[in-house]
């Protein structure tokens, strides 16, 4: 029963940060703050799902193989993403996107042209 | 099926949040917010397809959510290589 | 076009076997042997392409230890970026200051640059826009969702934290 309680505070936790992600997607000012956001889904929101399965499947389950399964794809989702991440923002930059308000420091933009 | 309904629940609450970014894949003014959307999509579907397996103790989601995270990468690097290029919007 | 070495084929190899089996998870003759011709064809083709130094790093147990230590001084790090990002989400998305600033690292070696790279993408709040190098040194532009630092060499500080001393650690 205790175990349940902390699998369930770990999902909540995920959850949470989880849901503070997408209301910073869809709520930030600019391109690049709603990347930011972003982020904030895929590691804690990912990190607590992928703690708390495992922690299921390993220990109520009995399953061997559904537990690595699980942490595969967490392994996998945090690895890949911030690799998507960076093309995305280095890609949108060369495109000509720039935020609204001026930013407080530019260093990219007297480098790159 | 077990009797963890808060599994169930959890993905169910996933899944909403994924329909949540749908709004932002569809009126993001240029095509990087629609790619972060989507992305994100992608991996708050994966978590509530996680959640679904283990709830209904059925293998098969995982291995749909291993493919599900693998392919997502493509069609970010994709749409990124191809901004990348392409000047101007 | 690189060659391609004999390490670098094993090391993929056993990646790619072990992927198979953790996919798989059954251990008969038959399956364990299909998974091997696989995994042999994919470490033939591809093992020149991502292992360009030293395959069997990790063997070394400083390394290895050095590298299970990083693991909880990353998820330090970003537990208190995500913390502070969903704050600024929670509280109404105008809090925010963005910019980009150019912060110079110091690290040797390809695999190195591209570790700290990611982590620095994976705390929220930072994202490693593009690695420049310029008369011998290595610059990242970061774009930094709360800039309160403008000088290059103390913003580094802020955003690398305790990372790059221990990122140093592992690849040297």
């Amino acid at each position: 029963m205790a175990l349940r309680i902390v699998i369930d505070v770990l999902v909540a936790v995920g959850f949470i940060f989880a849901l503070a992600g997408t209301k910073g997607i869809l709520k930030m000012p600019d391109t690049f703050c709603r990347m930011q956001a972003s982020t904030c889904v895929t590691t804690l929101g990912v990190l607590g799902v992928v703690l708390g399965g495992a922690l299921y499947a390993f220990c109520i389950m009995g399953s061997v193989s559904t537990g690595v399964k699980v942490l595969l794809i967490g392994l996998l989702l945090i690895t890949i993403n911030p690799v998507g991440a960076h093309a995305i923002a280095k890609g949108a930059y060369k495109n000509g996107i720039r935020p609204d308000k001026e930013m407080e420091i530019d260093d990219y933009r007297g480098d790159f042209e | 099926m077990s009797d963890v309904i808060e599994l169930l629940i959890f993905a169910v609450a996933y899944a909403f949040l994924a329909a949540l970014n749908f709004y932002r894949l569809m009126k993001g003014p240029t095509p990087a917010d629609r790619m972060v959307a989507g992305d994100s999509m992608d991996v708050l579907v994966c978590c509530a397809m996680v959640l679904y397996s283990l709830f209904s103790g059925r293998g098969i989601y995982l291995d749909i959510a291993i493919i599900c995270a693998m392919l997502g990468i493509v069609d970010t690097m994709l749409v990124a290589r191809y901004l990348e290029k392409e000047r101007g919007a | 076009m690189p060659k391609t070495k004999f390490p670098a084929v094993l090391s993929t190899f056993l990646l790619c076997f072990c992927f198979w089996i953790l996919l798989t998870w059954s251990f008969e003759t038959q399956e364990l042997a299909a998974g091997a011709v696989v995994s042999l064809a994919a470490a033939l083709l591809s093992a020149r392409f991502f292992i360009h130094e030293k395959a069997f790093w990790l063997f070394n147990p400083a390394k290895f230890g050095a590298l299970f230590a990083y693991v909880f001084v990353f998820l330090g790090e970003l537990i208190k970026a995500n913390v502070d990002v969903a704050k600024r989400c929670f509280g109404g998305c105008t809090d925010v200051n963005p910019g980009i600033v150019k912060v110079p690292v110091d690290l040797k070696g390809d695999y190195a640059r591209a570790m700290l790279a990611n982590s620095i993408t994976l705390t929220p709040g930072t994202i490693t826009m593009d690695i420049a190098e310029q008369d011998g040194k290595t610059y990242y532009y970061i774009h930094w969702i709360d800039v309160c630092e403008t000088d290059r060499e103390k913003a580094g500080e802020i955003i690398k934290g305790r990372m790059e001393k221990w990122v140093r650690r592992i690849w040297q």
